[in-house]
């Protein structure tokens, strides 16, 4: 499993991959998009925005963000899978 | 700017290829990427499709010099996005350099779709558009091409003046 930007956001971020992978293919490839990550997803996220404003990427993101939405997140977005 | 295409088939169903993206890195191969995290995750409820936003680190392996010539360091960024359609067994990965972005774009497109007639294949497809330098080497070459005419027209008139002093001083 690949690493975080955020060292100490690592074992967050495989906790929540492994769920994540889990859900993927036994749920939403399945046919069944009910999220089921939510939490996981929630603590690894606060880390990793920690990591990035240190480094001064959120910035970029954002700018990024703005520039090119890739079509835009849904109104129900941030951690829901 | 550079452009390249490229098409393959993959002998897996587009279930365990799609699926297989999320579990590509670390990977020996490419050891040029660092981490891999994941900034956003959700499903249109509408639609049922899939949308991740991903940060991807990557050594940049380039000389020293170079690096601080541009104001970079070893490690670039990348914003990745990836819409999931189980239903049309689409998916799609557009990925766009965020760092020396001011310096270049390249961008590139990943497409995975379940073979027309062979459901246990799956069509990829890939796209890099790359805008290196391109604008800078233009916006240069206007710089160079305009100083010129002001440089032949500086000498044109440093000659006519100086003939003119030439004549007055006979």
């Amino acid at each position: 499993m690949s690493s975080s930007i955020g060292t100490e956001c690592t074992d967050l971020k495989q906790k929540y991959d492994t769920c994540f992978n889990k859900w993927y293919s036994e749920k939403f490839l399945k046919g069944d998009t009910t999220p089921e990550c939510e939490d996981l997803f929630k603590d690894y996220k606060a880390c990793v925005m920690v990591a990035l404003k240190e480094k001064q990427i959120d910035t970029l993101l954002a700018d990024a963000r703005k520039e090119s939405p890739f079509p835009p997140p849904s109104s129900s977005s941030n951690s829901e899978a | 700017m550079r452009l390249f295409k490229t098409v393959h088939d993959f002998d897996y169903s587009w279930h365990t290829v799609s699926a297989a993206q999320w579990q590509k890195y670390p990977n020996p191969d490419c050891p040029h990427v660092q981490h891999v995290d994941v900034l956003d995750s959700s499903v249109d409820p509408e639609t049922g499709v899939l949308r991740i936003e991903r940060l991807i680190s990557v050594n940049q392996k380039a000389p020293a010099l170079i690096l601080r010539a541009i104001g970079a360091s070893s490690t670039q960024y990348v914003r990745e996005v990836a819409i999931i359609d189980p239903k049309t067994k689409t998916m799609t990965l557009s990925s766009k350099n965020l760092t020396l972005s001011n310096i270049l774009s390249c961008e590139e497109s990943i497409t995975y779709t379940q073979h027309p007639t062979i459901p246990e294949k799956t069509l990829f497809s890939h796209m890099i558009e790359d805008w290196s330098v391109q604008r800078f080497q233009q916006n240069a070459l206007l710089g160079r091409e305009a100083f010129s005419k002001v440089l032949e027209r500086f000498v044109v008139l440093a000659e006519a003046k100086e003939e003119a002093a030439t004549n007055a001083s006979k």
